[in-house]
């Protein structure tokens, strides 16, 4: 049975007298809170205090005469999106990606001018989109049967190409290529949060799997270290973890030894996901079923090989949802750093809302970070249900 | 039917077994099969059938007694266990499949890794059980997506695509819905006309009468009586096996 529109509207908010109530009051309370929102945003806002410190938020004090780095970087990484994103796609253009490449076009057009940019950076930002839908075009196209006249070999070693990438942007962005460097202490804004959580990430997950199977290990020694290190880690603010790794790191090793204070912060920040990460990935080791190791074992795989190939992957599949739950608050997380004085997003912006020429700017500047941190966030969620997807092989075929 | 040679591939002689909770699961239990021998063990819950078949491919340990398979003695060493292993194929009542591998993969995955062998030829032989299971079709499919009939014949052909010498069986035909279990007999009984040592643990009269050479009944950890299936169930001359068989014929 199908429903007229005005039907439709009645059963579903005014079913009954008191749903009706709710409904009306919600109506009225949302919609006063949009205009007053969009009323101050558009209005009273003054968003000249993000357009003049854009280039802070966005890198901190990254010296000028080297943000080519930076846009090489990000280019590197339109295309490699672009690659991925074609060769995943094919020739299809489902309603999602035609929706994701006009926000994408959008999004070049509209934010560089917004954000009051020269000219030529402009024109950069159009270029890197266009890379970016352009190889999604192009490989779409043409690039699976680029990969299928790859030797098999070849073609084994291409996901490597992900870590590769992640380390060549380490370096560019630490000054590689081109001479002289760019210490640490000069990243700031986004792009030392986005290199914070992506570094904590990648290294807590090795670091989280080993602790969950250390903790389900038959030797007392490794089992008993795994617990005391998770339940200790797991019973103490990040806040905390955070002074005692700037201090500690100084008393143990000698002034000039001690690495910087960037690094040391990203490590207790690995070390403090990692911990999370172990109970994530225990809770999938204990959801998979006795007989999926007694079928293995029965068919002559070693342990090794049992845990590699039959175990892990079920197990981590089962924990994927709760461990990119982790690296949300992960990445929320890392604004803690800006407590341990370093100029992450957040800490930049304090910075900026200091500065007396922006004095009471305060909304403007927390709800651009708001923006930024949901949008990081939601791109981790829809990447996690989007490969969360492709692992579910119980779906009719 | 296939006759058994004289060869020995199992040979258990008075095993015990006490679980860790200290409980006497198997009390001395006594079992010769031959090579191309089909041997039914049945018996009511909890005499200790699965924890005995379980013995031979040392998914349970025992503490007295001895088991030599295929000429290997069952002990601790655990390349010993790892060489029986291969050897000897298992079907469980729940398949135990792989979910995150497709058919051919659950196939091929144990080949590739344990024997070494090329993947190519290994799917090549894949496909040949698959067919050989009736089920060539489906290889691309997630065990998920498959009834349980086609799960367990899936499972069978992952044990074959190993090359064992012995295939154990414990209530293959348990968890399936009853149209599903002809499907599955069919395909244990074209392995026993091709002359496969099977020991089987099941309660599907039809199957042990037609195509077992041997019957054996346990109860309470013990071997009861062993004969052969047209006198294990017309004739049995132990009290035990006709209180059992008076339950389920
Ligand atoms: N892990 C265990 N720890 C302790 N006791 C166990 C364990 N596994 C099985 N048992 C006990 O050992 C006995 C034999 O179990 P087993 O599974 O071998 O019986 P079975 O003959 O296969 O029964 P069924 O027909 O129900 O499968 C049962 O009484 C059972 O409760
Ligand atoms: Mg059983």
């Amino acid at each position: 049975m199908t429903l007229s529109l005005p039907q439709r509207l009645k059963r579903e908010l005014a079913a009954t007298p008191l749903d009706g109530a709710v409904s009306a009051v919600l109506i009225v309370a949302i919609t006063a809170a949009a205009i007053g929102f969009l009323g101050w945003a558009f209005g009273r806002a003054q968003w000249l205090v993000i357009q003049a410190n854009g280039t802070l938020l966005a890198v901190g004090r990254y010296p000028v005469e080297q943000q080519w780095r930076l846009w090489l970087l990000v280019g590197l990484l339109a295309a490699a999106t672009g690659l991925g994103w074609g060769l995943l796609r094919g020739r299809r253009w489902p309603f999602n990606d035609r929706l994701a490449s006009v926000l994408l076009v959008a999004l070049g057009l509209w934010a560089p001018a917004a954000l009051g940019l020269s000219l030529p950076l402009q024109v950069r930002w159009w270029a890197i989109t266009a890379l970016l839908l352009g190889l999604r075009w192009a490989f779409g196209r043409w690039g699976a049967a680029g990969l299928a006249r790859l030797h098999p070999r070849v073609r084994r070693l291409l996901p490597l190409g992900f870590p590769l990438l992640y380390l060549i942007g380490l370096w560019l962005i630490a000054g590689g290529l081109g001479l002289g460097s760019v210490a640490p202490s000069e990243w700031g804004g986004l792009l030392l949060t986005l290199l914070m959580a992506s570094l904590a990430m990648l290294l807590s997950f090795p670091l989280g799997v080993l602790l969950a199977l250390g903790r389900r290990s038959e030797l007392p020694l490794l089992r008993w270290g795994s617990v005391l290190y998770i339940e200790f880690i797991r019973g103490a603010p990040l806040i905390t973890l955070l002074f005692l790794g700037q201090n500690i790191l100084g008393f143990l090793l000698p002034g000039g030894l001690a690495p910087d204070r960037v690094w040391r912060a990203a490590a207790v920040l690995t070390l403090f996901c990692a911990a999370y990460l172990a109970e994530a990935v225990r809770s999938g080791l204990a959801a998979v079923p006795r007989g999926q190791v007694e079928a293995a074992r029965s068919l002559g795989l070693s342990v090794p090989q049992t845990l590699g190939a039959v175990v892990l992957p079920q197990a981590l599949r089962t924990a994927l949802p709760t461990m990119v739950g982790q690296f949300i608050s992960l990445l929320q997380d890392t604004t803690l750093l800006s407590l341990i004085g370093l100029l992450d997003l957040l800490g930049m912006a304090r910075s900026v809302m200091a500065n007396p020429a922006y004095l009471g700017k305060n909304a403007e500047v927390y709800l651009t970070l708001a923006v930024l941190f949901w949008c990081c966030c939601a791109a981790l969620g829809l990447g996690s249900r989007a490969l969360e997807r492709r692992l579910d092989t119980t779906r009719p075929a | 039917m296939n006759q058994p040679s004289a060869e020995c591939m199992i040979e258990a002689r008075g095993v015990q077994k006490w679980y860790p909770n200290g409980f006497h699961a198997l009390r001395g239990v006594d079992l010769t099969v031959h090579r191309g021998e089909v041997v039914v063990v049945m018996g009511p819950s909890g005499s200790g059938k699965s924890t005995f078949i379980r013995t031979f491919n040392a998914l349970e340990d025992f503490q007295q007694g001895s088991i030599t398979v295929d000429g290997r003695a069952l002990s601790n060493d655990l390349r010993d266990i790892d060489a029986i292993r291969r050897e000897v194929g298992m079907v469980f009542q729940q398949f135990n499949l792989f979910p995150h591998l497709s058919v051919l993969e659950n196939l091929t995955l144990a080949p590739i890794q344990v024997r070494k062998r090329p993947k190519a030829e290994v799917e090549e032989q894949a496909y040949a059980l698959l067919e050989r299971v009736g089920i060539r079709e489906q290889a691309d499919k997630y065990p998920g997506q498959l009834s349980g009939g086609q799960q367990q014949r899936v499972a069978i052909a992952r044990s074959l695509c190993m090359e064992p010498r012995i295939l154990l069986f414990d209530e293959p035909t348990s968890s399936l819905d009853p149209e599903m279990v002809r499907e599955v007999l069919e395909v244990m009984r074209n392995l026993a006309a091709d002359g496969m040592t099977m020991v089987v643990v099941t309660h599907e009269v039809g199957f042990a009468r037609e195509v077992a050479h041997r019957v054996v009944l346990m109860a309470e950890g013990q071997v009861v009586e062993e004969a052969d299936p047209a006198t294990f169930f017309t004739n049995p001359s132990h009290e035990r096996s006709r209180q059992f068989l008076a339950q389920i014929l």
